[in-house]
């Protein structure tokens, strides 16, 4: 990858300032993006499907961590969130599938104030232990709770139908989160700029700063987080509705980890780079499948060594 | 604490309504034996937390760094001593002289692979975001441990010593002797560090650098010769908490570092991170909930950890920088 | 940036290009954890699989075609579990066998029933897969329901009142506790504790004082021998004398290795291990010939189901997943090393196979 730093890349950046050329590059990758999956067999599908997954994750965690500077290390919380919330819905009381979107989106970001509220005021470090232990208050909840189908989970989740088209295919669920990764880009990208993206950055550089000039501290965050816990519960939701069964082991610390992972490695607050993060997160333990039971320590060693020369991962944000 | 007593009473004379009488001095009697007994348990998991968080709140507090690759030193700790008890005990038996031997040898060469991470993977990144730092050493974490993970081909290993089960017996109350030495040995490998840190020149430099990093380099520390020792303490007392974690429980496994971590994380930042006697208190105070939490009336032993952890959100919303935190001077 | 492109599309093309095998081979799917912490028990179930497919090709093959594997790691986790699945599913297998984790094989049941594709089960038999089984699975382990008959009728046996249950906080254990609890309860006796030890954590210390505290007539253990080996010390080392019992996830030598004398008697209710089956021998001669170690506790479940997979192909006649299935379904008293093996019409093991072991001397030994 070498020491490149951005600026020294003159072609390719000079070509795309234009927001013109940008634009077209974004067509043809949408449109490679929708014409992949007709040509790829099953599994493809799957692990590019999964890769869309983390990145709608990848983004809404970005918000918190990339956007708002605050270290969250329980955001697989919000995920289970949304994700029970579907499975419980239709699974125990046969609610439409796209009915209990909104309700779940509710409770994710219920849960999110209810984490956020009395804790944002904490600074980096104490928060980051906080949002640790709601991620395994959760957890636990969930594996210990009769309506969450305990340790075993919930089965049989109803699969959403589309205008008549039972969504049960690999290749549907692609296309759903294709869409809300794009969804999910669009609305990163529209507050990055808006006036409370501002105000985010502003907390995220200097916090006392930010409160001198007026700044609601604590509610700029705050809004950062019920944001981040709307992104996971949407992902949530169809999540639940892609595996028919979820239980409380997906929903541990290291998958909170693994979701920062993504933010961290593409590059923190830039929208390429959490999408390269999230796609090299889900791509690189399936390309080393064939290592066997040394692929996580390949994956690892990647891992270290990209960080060791792209320390701001590995599309940064520009500094300006 | 009241409410811990309702659950037996209820129980037991639900039971046996015929002998209330007798049912309530012996709920009595019983009871003070549990509370003493699991006071016991908690000490005991609490110094095992309490050394492990003392590595992550002596890496904080130098270098602000959350060190997930803590626990896996504790478990590539186990598995040195392991391998040197095995080996000499040929020599010097399964007793205490093999196991001290190996718990030397295991903190000196756990010491070293701390001081060769911070030099391969975290040096070069001090520099770079802080968050990124955290993922290296979550890189570092996961090489270790799946590293060990192909060594050891991903099985348990049974760490076997001959100690007996012979112990100090207070009627209900029962502390073997492994389990007295080894809160024993974590009490001692404690104080050594308190004085080291309080008494020497270089534990002045440590603390020194965790004030100020610019001006200690100014006034002729070699800075980054100290943050190498700190990584060199804080890893042997994780391997050292690793070596005695294999005698007590007679096992290892390449995740066992996982949990140990996550849990010595929450010690420290209960007892104010950055703080070594922070760290000691906290990692007591966690194993003493989490004994209790076992405990809980009314509920199983699976809420525990959503005790535990809620306990520590409410300490920090209480006080925000843990128990013996110093409070950070906010800038105006 | 042109360079991370460059590299993205590396890594896609790879993932094209992975699992290519020459068209002549009958490819059959192998899904284990080879990875994460059960890889063990999932490596030993390859190994006896691989076992069976070089028996068979030995022998001919099966309708004149060799077998060739390819094996997807499941990680034990639902989530790559899925992954593994349509990888197998799209490499065009046609069949798979494996399944060790119930709570990662639960979701794939659909991947391979949607797919059309025969899944034997080689191991993993929490109940909640029975009603998963969208028909084209296969479960040649008995099920929690025939362990728990088993569990209960042997402490009713040996005159106990008052159980205590302890189980591990995942889908295979805590199906299998609820289960025994379920039964105990309505056979009128009493469960003291319900209690449940999180994964990977080592001192059960306050746990054990609890359970004392109760005064149980015996432990019974659902989940796995790793942190049962430390229950089970740790139980000894505070007092506790009565029966202690472990289930099927608990069946390995490492158990007594790593509780050492404090297993002694310990009881252990399991699918047959290779050691107690006479028909194993040969398996256990060319397993031990072949990997330089022991075959594991589900080793003979899979290399049974590899070769039951064989017997049904020859019997469907074709590789047509449908006959397949309709194949399996068919099975009349296939002749195992595990036993004879037949299907209700959920497609779980007609008859149960579990036994009862005890440790002693460092070993587990029939009890009947």
């Amino acid at each position: 990858m070498g020491n490149s730093t951005p600026r020294e890349i003159t072609g390719w950046a000079d070509w795309l300032k234009p927001q013109r050329n940008r634009l077209l590059v974004l067509m043809v990758m949408a449109a490679i993006a929708m014409v992949i999956p007709l040509m790829a067999n099953n599994y493809v599908i799957e692990v590019l499907t999964n890769a869309w997954f983390y990145t709608i994750l990848c983004l809404g965690l970005n918000i918190v961590v990339g956007y708002a500077g605050l270290l969250d290390l329980g955001y697989a919380a919000f995920f289970a969130v949304g994700a029970y919330t579907t499975g419980i819905l239709t699974s125990k009381f046969g609610m439409n599938f796209w009915l209990t979107i909104p309700v779940a989106v509710s409770c994710s970001m219920l849960a999110g104030i209810i984490i956020g509220g009395p804790t944002l005021r904490l600074r980096s470090d104490y928060l980051a232990i906080v949002t640790l232990g709601f991620g395994e208050i959760v957890r636990i909840v969930a594996r210990n709770l009769e309506i969450t189908g305990g340790a075993s989970g919930l089965i049989g989740i109803e699969r959403p139908v589309f205008f008549g088209i039972e969504l049960s295919k690999g290749i549907h669920f692609y296309y759903v989160f294709l869409l809300l990764a794009i969804c999910a880009c669009y609305v990163s990208y529209r507050l990055q700029d808006s006036r409370l993206g501002r105000a985010w950055q502003y907390v995220r550089e200097d916090e006392d700063a930010a409160e001198a000039m007026g700044i609601d501290r604590v509610g700029v965050k705050l809004y950062a987080y019920v944001i981040g816990a709307m992104f996971g519960g949407i992902a949530g939701c169809f999540f639940a509705a892609k595996m028919t069964a979820i239980s409380p082991e997906t929903f541990t610390f290291s998958q909170s980890v693994l979701i920062l992972l993504g933010v961290v490695m593409g590059g923190m607050g830039k929208i390429p780079g959490v999408i390269v993060g999230a796609f090299a997160l889900v791509l690189f333990p399936e390309v080393f499948r064939g290592v066997g039971s040394m692929r996580m320590l390949i994956f690892a060693i990647v891992m270290l060594v990209i960080m060791l020369y792209r320390p701001e991962g590995i599309w940064p944000r520009t500094k300006s | 604490m009241p409410l811990l007593f309702c659950f037996p009473v209820s129980v037991c004379c639900k039971r046996e309504p015929e002998v209330l009488g007798n049912c309530i001095w012996n709920i009595a009697m019983s009871h003070l034996d549990i509370i003493l007994q699991q006071l016991a348990n908690g000490v005991i998991l609490g110094s095992f937390y309490a050394l492990v968080a003392l590595g992550y709140t002596m890496v904080y507090g130098i270098i602000k760094l959350l060190n997930f690759a803590h626990g896996d030193l504790y478990m590539v700790g186990g598995f040195v001593g392991f391998v040197i008890l095995s080996a000499v005990s040929g020599l010097l038996g399964e007793g205490w002289a093999a196991i001290t031997c190996s718990m030397v040898l295991s903190m000196l060469a756990v010491g070293l692979l701390g001081v060769i991470i911070q030099r391969v993977a975290y040096q070069p990144m001090l520099n770079a975001p802080r968050l990124s730092i955290l993922i290296t050493a979550l890189a570092v974490s996961m090489i270790l441990s799946n590293g060990v993970m192909a060594v050891t081909d991903g099985e348990y290993l049974a760490f076997t010593t001959d100690l007996g089960y012979d112990g100090l017996d207070f009627g209900n109350v029962f502390i073997s002797y492994t389990q007295l030495m080894l809160v024993v040995s974590a009490a001692v490998l404690m104080i050594v560090l308190t004085l080291f840190v309080h008494k020497t020149l270089y534990g002045k430099a440590m603390r020194a650098i965790a004030i100020d990093q610019d001006a200690c380099r100014l006034m002729g520390i070699n800075v980054n010769r100290i943050i190498a020792l700190t990584f060199f303490i804080g890893s042997s007392l994780a391997a050292a908490a690793g070596v005695m974690a294999g005698v007590y429980y007679g096992s290892l496994h390449f995740s066992m570092g996982f949990v140990i971590g996550l849990k010595a994380f929450t010690a420290a930042v209960i007892g104010g991170i950055g703080s070594i006697p922070g760290a000691m208190l906290g990692g007591l105070t966690l194993g003493i909930l989490e004994a209790f939490g076992t405990q809980l009336p009314f509920v199983g032993s699976e809420w525990k950890d959503v005790f535990s952890f809620g306990l520590l959100i409410l300490l920090l919303i209480v006080k925000p920088t843990g128990m013996l935190g110093k409070t950070e001077i906010e800038r105006m | 940036m042109s360079r991370i492109s460059i590299a993205l599309a590396g890594t896609l093309a790879g993932l094209f290009l992975c699992g290519q095998v020459s068209a002549a081979d009958l490819k059959i799917g192998i899904m284990v954890p080879t990875t994460g912490s059960e890889a063990t028990a999932g490596k030993d179930m390859e190994n006896s699989i691989k076992l069976a497919v070089d028996e068979i090709n030995k022998a001919g093959g099966v309708l004149g075609m060799n077998i060739v594997t390819i094996t997807g790691d499941d990680g034990c986790d639902p989530q790559m579990a899925t992954a593994a699945a349509s990888k197998l599913v799209s490499s065009d297998v046609v069949g798979v066998v494996g399944g060790y984790c119930s709570g990662a094989t639960l979701p794939t049941l659909k991947i391979y029933g949607d797919a059309g594709t025969p899944f034997v089960v080689a191991a993993a038999n929490s109940t909640k897969l029975i009603d998963a089984n969208p028909g084209t699975s296969f479960q040649i382990n008995s099920t929690g329901f025939d362990q728990v008959n088993t569990a209960v009728s042997l402490f009713a046996e040996k005159g106990i009142r008052k159980l205590a249950i302890v189980h591990q906080g995942d889908g295979y254990s805590e199906d299998l506790a609820k289960l025994t609890k379920d039964k105990w309860t309505a056979m009128g006796n009493e469960v003291v504790a319900y209690e449940v030890v999180n994964k990977g954590e080592q001192d059960q210390s306050s746990l054990v004082t609890k359970l004392k505290s109760t005064a149980p007539d015996a432990v019974f253990w659902t989940a796995y021998y790793s942190d049962g080996a430390l229950l089970i010390k740790q139980l000894r080392q505070a007092g506790f004398r009565k029966l202690i019992a472990v289930g099927d996830g608990s069946n390995s030598p490492k158990l007594l290795e790593i509780a050492g004398k404090a297993a002694e008697g310990v009881l252990c209710f399991s699918n047959p291990t290779a050691e107690y089956l006479p028909a194993a021998k040969n398996y256990t001669a060319s397993y031990k010939a072949a990997y330089k170690q022991a075959p594991d506790a589900y080793g003979p479940l899979a290399y049974d189901g590899m070769k039951l997979m064989a017997d049904a192909i020859t019997r469907a006649g074709s590789t047509d997943k449908a006959a397949i299935v309709k194949a399996l379904k068919e099975t009349k008293d296939f002749n195992g090393i595990t036993g004879a093996v037949s299907f209700t019409d959920k497609n779980t093991l007609a008859k149960s196979n579990f036994v009862v072991l005890v440790a002693k001397g460092g070993k587990w030994t029939l009890l009947k």
